[in-house]
């Protein structure tokens, strides 16, 4: 027999690390933070630009860009530009979204200021040699031949094109025929346009020492031209049903989104909204996911969640589902959306919820990814650390009737854009309850 | 974690104890933050199981969230949400892994629910079958409905291994997971869930007397049982090369992947070829990158390294050492192969310059470090480097020796274990023969290009 089940005592205050914001005066900003246990430094030089900013017609030049970026410094050529940053451990990321292009990466502690030195390199003196650029537009040939292949990339494209038509957020394929242009010039001015101290944030975190870090960002940076400012690109979003069927003749699955859009991160619901998707679909413990995988077995990885840029929002559940099940997986979504918009959830299963949120909020700040990628969040929408500070106490403040009303007013099931990417002879029926899917 | 001579070095503290029913328990404090993991680690893994239930160390996993004495279906996952906690599990070749990266203060009720769990699954046939058509569906969307799926991990360990423990699919045969029973569920815990067979791993803001208290308290009267005997996964020594080819219906471009037999796991080898991987394969300063993307042109990338299911310090060997990448139908396989066997054989030949041995290492203790910095499940990233330790080499602490035996790698060393280990004869070639046709998928998404 087990021993009885001990009843947790007084949670330890939450301590999340102290951050260090400095400026300079052309407008680049820093933020360092020492957090963790491990000897390492996460360096993160974030720029204001991303796909939204390339023109209709361009698409994927952002991604050529950041192959490009990799081919060296002015001072350096790629191999001699790798080998150094390998000899203090690193190794160059550049992953981007609509908005920003993150340049970065993980270096043994001790070397913080080398790898600052060295991702303002290739951010302010990239080379673009001319010779690779045949290579680079083959590679990015084959990079969305890969994609296109994927289930998950044409649900995903499709769901885009459908929540925002005619903007770039739904822009997600790119016209290969474009690629032919992508050369050194294009990509040089390309960047240059869109890069410049005042739309750059340098992130470190990790055990590092924070003085060198900062003259090093100094040296590399005050002298960085301000740049253009960021344009805005604020979306004019679908409304009502769209429901769009990639097909996949043969496909064992259906990968579907659902979702529509809800308010950004700035307005006071999206707090509360983040507690009703942790409790509807954003969680292991989540209704939808008890539903329709542990309950009936449609789905391995069903999972809501919130993607935002500034000034929008979207919720979206996404699961990949048995190809017959499809309708009645749809359904079931459906089903638990609207069981939470009629009725308020039970005190307990709430507060359940509200520890997840705060406790996994608490948890994430313990360590240099986990922060790095709030502080990008709050960077990205305009938010300071106050907001940081309220977080947990919003979460608690959250009651079971916000809950509905938020379920209520911004996940209404009419208004859902369907996605599928599957086998469009035995899927077309199972959704037509839906809506007519096109595409 | 302490520096050590001006420079930094791995030294985690490791506290180790063995309860009387056999469970081995390490303890490695850590008080950057009020948090806590809890781990616990059985050794039987996709290549520890029997044979004629292949996917059933993984299907035992899903299992195990399904209920235990004092837990219903899901319970477990619930506890540790409400409680302000993530969890996971895992199944690799060597280990199935649960963990929980808890707030410290939930400590004592991580430690029984994970002690509850110990004493088996209660499950229904209800749950068996759900959770067998989760575990097919996860096997669609890793495998069967995604391009490249069983490439190169399930293909490649068919064709480069000759033992059925190593060479099977561990995900399973559908009509193996269809055959599973509750009887075999119930046979299953018996032979491979016995504290003597699993390590308990708490790594977190703890004092270690207390938390090794609380242990005792929970997990100390869970009967004993005997160990499993160890199946053999020894491999013979390979003297040809070998070839295979997949054919892919949902591949759209054919893709090449060359993997070696690895030395022992623990020998000077092991950790020259993992110095070696660094040199070769990771990164953009690796010379394999160099000629075969950046020279050649082949690919946008070239991955792989030791273990398809982890790393190097995380599995038992017999592993293989894996370079692989996905190029156009208008290169020939032995174009690529050729290229590749240039690079391998110049450090065949000749020792490694001490700079490029150097910053090799600097690599390797960058990824260990990496490896340990959970951001997902803070934590769990060392718990697992200890279990892995204390599973596998019987010490977890050895964790704390890993640099040194990278540091005492010569350049002779490295050139003597490419000589025996980089042979073509040790090595299978698999290639992919794509089914789909290129540029297919454009414009299937109306609206979507720009």
């Amino acid at each position: 027999m087990s021993p009885p089940r001990p009843t947790p005592g007084a949670p330890v205050a939450a301590r999340i690390p102290a951050r260090d914001d400095r400026h300079l005066a052309n407008g680049m900003r820093a933020t360092f933070v020492r957090v963790g246990a491990v000897p390492l430094a996460a360096v993160r030089l974030v720029i204001r630009t991303g796909s939204a900013d390339v023109a209709a017609g361009q698409g994927w030049l952002d991604r050529f860009a950041h192959d490009y970026l990799r081919e060296g410094t002015e001072g350096s050529d790629a191999v001699a530009f790798a080998d150094a940053l390998a000899a203090i451990g690193g190794r160059l990321a550049i992953d981007a979204d609509e908005h920003t292009t993150v340049l970065h990466t993980e270096v043994l502690a001790e070397h913080a200021p080398r790898a600052i030195t060295l991702l303002a390199e290739v951010a302010r003196h990239p080379r673009f040699p001319d010779g690779e650029a045949p290579r680079l537009r083959a590679d990015l040939r084959r990079s969305l031949d890969l994609a296109l292949a994927q289930p998950q990339y044409l649900a995903f494209a499709a769901f885009r094109a459908a929540l925002y038509p005619g903007h770039p957020y739904g822009r997600v394929v790119p016209d290969p025929a474009a690629f032919d242009a992508f050369d050194a010039a294009v990509t040089r001015a390309y960047w240059a346009a869109q890069s410049g101290a005042q739309r750059a944030l340098l992130l470190v975190g990790g055990m590092f020492d924070a003085e060198p870090a900062a003259r090093a960002w100094r040296a590399a940076f005050e002298d960085w031209a301000p740049g253009a400012p960021p344009a805005e690109h604020r979306p004019t979003p679908a409304s009502g049903r769209t429901v769009r069927l990639v097909d996949r003749p043969g496909a064992e699955q259906s990968t579907v989104y659902v979702g529509r859009v809800v308010p950004d991160p700035t307005q006071p619901d999206y707090v509360p909204l983040e507690v009703a998707n942790f409790l509807l679909a954003g969680s292991f413990h989540s209704r939808i996911t008890m539903n329709i995988r542990e309950a009936k077995g449609y789905t391995y990885s069903p999972r809501g969640l919130l993607s935002s840029r500034p000034h929008d929002a979207h919720w979206v559940e996404v699961a990949d589902v048995t190809t017959e099940v499809t309708g009645a997986a749809i359904g079931e979504v459906f089903h638990e959306i609207e069981r939470l918009r009629g009725e308020a959830p039970s005190a307990e299963e709430l507060l359940g919820i509200q520890n997840y949120a705060s406790g996994s909020f608490v948890i994430r700040q313990a360590t240099p990814g986990g922060i790095l990628d709030h502080l990008e969040f709050l960077d990205l929408h305009g938010l300071d650390e106050g907001y940081s500070a309220a977080y947990v106490d919003r979460v608690r403040a959250v009651t079971p009737g916000d809950v509905r009303r938020i379920a209520e007013q911004y996940l209404g099931t009419e208004a859902m854009t369907i996605a599928i990417a599957g086998d469009r002879a035995r899927v077309d029926e199972q959704v037509a309850a839906f809506g007519t899917p096109s595409g | 974690m302490t520096t050590r001579g001006g420079a930094f070095g791995l030294e985690l503290p490791v506290e180790r104890h063995l309860l009387a029913n056999g469970l081995r328990v390490v303890l490695s404090a850590d008080h950057a933050a009020p948090i806590v993991c809890v781990a616990v680690y059985y050794h039987v893994g996709m290549r520890l199981e029997p044979r004629g239930r292949t996917g059933f160390a993984h299907l035992f996993e899903h299992l195990m969230f399904q209920g235990s004495p004092s837990l219903g279906k899901m319970e477990f996952a619930r506890l540790v949400q409400e409680n302000g906690g993530s969890l996971n599990g895992s199944t690799r070749f060597d280990f199935t892994n649960y963990f929980e990266t808890m707030p410290s203060h939930t400590l004592d009720l991580a430690l029984w629910m994970e002690a509850d769990r110990m004493r088996g699954p209660v499950i229904t046939q209800a749950e068996l079958d759900n959770q067998r058509d989760v575990v097919k569906n996860e096997i669609r969307v890793n495998v069967l409905n995604r391009p490249y799926g069983s490439f190169p991990w399930i293909d490649m360990q068919a064709a480069a291994f000759t033992n059925w423990h190593n060479s099977h699919n561990g995900y399973g045969d559908m009509a193996d997971l269809d055959a599973a029973s509750l009887a075999d569920v119930e046979a299953f815990f018996r032979t491979y869930y016995s504290p003597a067979n699993a390590v308990l791993v708490l790594v977190g803001d703890f004092e270690a007397a207390t938390a090794l208290g609380l242990v005792r308290r929970y997990f100390e009267e869970i009967p004993a049982a005997p160990r499993p005997a160890a199946p053999a996964i020894d491999e013979p020594r390979q003297e040809q090369e070998r070839r295979a080819s997949h054919a892919d219906l949902l591949a759209n471009r054919p893709a090449i992947a060359v993997s070696y037999h690895t030395p022992e796991r623990g020998s000077r080898e092991y950790y020259a070829l993992g110095l070696l991987d660094e040199v070769l394969l990771q990164g953009e300063d690796s010379l394999l990158h160099q000629e075969l993307v950046s020279r050649r042109g082949f690919a946008a990338d070239v991955d792989g390294g030791i273990n398809f299911l982890g790393h190097m310090h995380n599995a038992q060997t017999p592993l293989l050492w894996t370079a692989e990448l996905i190029h156009d139908s208008s290169v020939a396989v032995e174009a690529i192969l050729e290229a590749f066997d240039a690079v391998i054989e110049r450090v065949r030949i000749e020792p490694l310059a001490q700079p490029v041995l150097d910053r090799a290492l600097v690599k390797a203790r960058a990824a260990l470090y990496g490896a340990i910095n959970d951001t997902t499940y803070p934590g769990a990233g060392r718990a697992d480097l200890l279990a892995a330790f204390e599973l596998f080499e019987d010490d977890a602490a050895q964790v704390n020796t890993i640099e040194q035996r990278f540091a005492a790698v010569t350049p002779e060393l490295v050139m003597e274990t490419a000589r025996e280990y980089l042979r073509a004869a040790n090595r299978t070639v698999l290639t992919v023969v794509p089914g789909a046709a290129s540029g297919a998928g454009l414009g299937a998404v109306p609206g979507a290009m720009g």
